[in-house]
């Protein structure tokens, strides 16, 4: 559905995407994820013919995004991460307005702006008028906009971004009844959106891919061992000395002081070190209260790759 | 052709909103009458020389002054409040091409600056029932006076419709569109001025001022409608490449 090879994007000498490359297959779910200013939104407007690339090639559905542009996006339904919408419109002329510029047959017309209406859950607004709409509500008239064509391809950039916690998980909820029926490349930064909607990842940084996989293979590719998260009460660093002189330990850190120490100890990848900590504190008299596998989340893979600090704590290298 | 009236519709719409707008028919009212109220005072103390039309529109400093400052408060929000809002994105992202927009937005524009002439027909059927004599205006005349501000009027507001392509700040496009429109309008006294025989034949064929007053005299030279149909489509298609261009800027 996409094909993106070798795109780079030069802004004054700045370059936001540098050779990129990726494939989006049919009925696809792909999470775009990465730090502010890392190009997504720069990628998502040239593949919506928005923005010319600077050098690659990009195709939509098997149609170059800049010599055959309207065939493009006759099959996507975009929305920009500002939301922008026309305040002295009312919802219903909106989407109407929206639905015949993008070419919907007429008979069409009427059943598919009431069906995106309750999809997105805009029954009863037809009247509203957008300039005093709600962010949530103006996030939803967008989000009917980009689904009133019933388009193949959906390009969803940030459409969560400024909602309440009540209307993201709304926005979310829509998002994945829509994965089944339509290809969807979603930006985001709430990664727990991504791991449960996404069949698959893609990662960029400072205008690269750095990662690209099912949330899954991420995740195993990623996690250099397997960790454990302990807490104990005793003196912070016996409780770390102690730890490190456990056999196959690679790393502790302690993410919290004070009476209660939690630390993560991280062992080679097959090894479960969980009994090992357990008769050392009883060995040592201290008190447990918390000793759990911590398996690596989307998260820690995101923070790994796009080179950010993997959390806050003392890292400890044996 | 649907997608360019369901365009123009919108567009002729988001004018009919905008509460702006009501300012720029008043303005608009208020020149004209004046240009009317003056034209009345001066042949009600019989000074009259020259024809009716011919005072009320072609030689008149009002009528002038509706010209050059309602086209760019008319144009000035087309593309430039589109930017602002960041609508464009989602306008040039719909499946529809960029000469089907541009010549909507002009279109619309143009439709509202001749509604804004149609109150003035009233003036002439007020002459016509207040004035003594039998035959004060020149109805042909004001026929091929307001054929002259069509033509004259489409040239302008294409001009504005550029200069809002250009930025996404109204103010700036609409000082801008006033800075060029006072400066062709000057430019149309270059026949009297103008050194050079050559320098008066251009400033001729191509001052506003002098079409102005022909098309006010009630002469219909073809020339100058083919000047005005040619450099609006000049300026069209300029405008259709600054917004394609546009994609490719930084
Ligand atoms: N119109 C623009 N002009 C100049 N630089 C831009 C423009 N848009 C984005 N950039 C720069 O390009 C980089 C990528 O931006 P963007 O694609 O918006 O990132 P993201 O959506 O991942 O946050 C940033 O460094 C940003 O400052
Ligand atoms: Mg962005």
């Amino acid at each position: 559905m996409i094909s993106v090879k070798h795109l780079t994007k030069v802004y004054h000498g700045h370059k936001a995407v540098d050779d990129v490359s990726f494939e989006v297959e049919r009925g696809e779910v792909v999470g775009f994820l990465g730090p502010n200013g890392a190009g997504k939104t720069t990628t998502m407007r040239i593949l919506t013919g928005y923005l010319a690339a600077t050098g690659g090639d990009v195709k939509v559905a098997g149609f170059d995004v800049v010599t055959e542009s309207l065939e493009v996006r006759r099959r996507i339904g975009y929305l920009p991460e500002s939301v922008p919408l026309y305040p002295d419109m009312r919802v219903d002329e909106y989407l109407r307005f929206r639905a015949r510029i993008k070419r919907l047959p007429s008979r069409r017309l009427r059943s598919m702006v009431g069906e995106v209406k309750e999809r997105c859950g805009l029954q009863g607004m037809g009247r509203e008028l957008i300039g005093r709409l709600s962010r949530g509500y103006r996030q939803r008239v967008g989000l009917a906009d980009a689904l009133v064509h019933d388009p193949e391809l959906l390009i969803l950039d940030e459409p969560t971004l400024g909602l309440d916690p009540n209307q993201n998980r709304q926005v979310r909820d829509l998002i994945g009844d829509l994965a089944n029926r339509h290809t969807i490349l979603l930006c985001t930064h709430i990664l727990p959106e991504v791991e449960k909607t996404c069949s698959r990842v893609l990662i960029i940084n400072q205008g690269r891919i750095v990662a690209s996989d099912t949330p899954e293979q991420l995740k195993l590719a990623q996690a250099t061992g397997h960790r454990i998260r302990v807490q104990v009460k005793g003196p912070a660093s016996a409780v770390e000395n102690a730890l490190m002189t456990l056999p196959h330990v690679q790393s502790v850190t302690v993410l919290k002081d004070g009476p209660w120490v939690d630390a993560r100890v991280e062992s080679a990848r097959e090894i479960d070190l969980r009994s090992n900590v357990f008769d050392l504190v009883v060995q040592e008299g201290w008190l447990l209260r918390e000793l759990r596998e911590d398996n690596w989340s989307l998260e820690d893979v995101y923070l790994n790759v796009t080179g950010l600090p993997n959390k806050s704590g003392r890292e400890i290298q044996p | 052709m649907r997608v360019f009236l369901t365009l123009l519709r919108r567009e002729w719409l988001a004018y009919v909103y905008a509460p702006s707008m009501y300012w720029v028919v008043v303005i608009f009212l208020l020149l004209m009458g004046t240009s009317f109220g003056m034209m009345v005072h001066i042949l009600a103390e019989g000074a009259a020389t020259g024809s009716v039309v011919r005072m009320l529109i072609g030689e008149s400093l009002f009528f002038w002054l509706a010209m050059l400052m309602v086209v760019p408060m008319i144009t000035m929000r087309q593309f430039a409040e589109e930017r602002k809002l960041g609508t464009v994105e989602t306008l040039l992202t719909a499946p529809v091409g960029d000469v089907a927009i541009v010549l909507a937005k002009f279109s619309a524009a143009w439709v509202f600056f001749l509604m804004l002439w149609l109150p003035t027909a009233a003036y002439a059927w007020l002459l016509a029932r207040i004035s003594p004599e039998s035959a004060p205006i020149d109805f042909s005349a004001l026929m091929t006076s307001y054929i002259g501000i069509a033509a004259m009027g489409a040239f302008f507001i294409a001009i504005g419709l550029l200069a809002s392509s250009l930025t996404s700040n109204q103010a700036v496009a609409a000082v801008i569109t006033f800075a060029v429109l006072c400066g062709y309008f000057f430019w149309g006294f270059m026949p009297q001025f103008g050194r050079g025989v050559q320098l008066q034949e251009v400033g001729r064929y191509t001052s506003s001022l002098m079409h102005m007053l022909e098309f006010s005299r009630g002469v219909l030279d073809t020339r100058p409608l083919v000047f005005y149909l040619s450099v609006t489509l000049f300026l069209l298609f300029s405008t259709v490449k600054v917004v394609e261009a546009q994609k490719w800027r930084s």
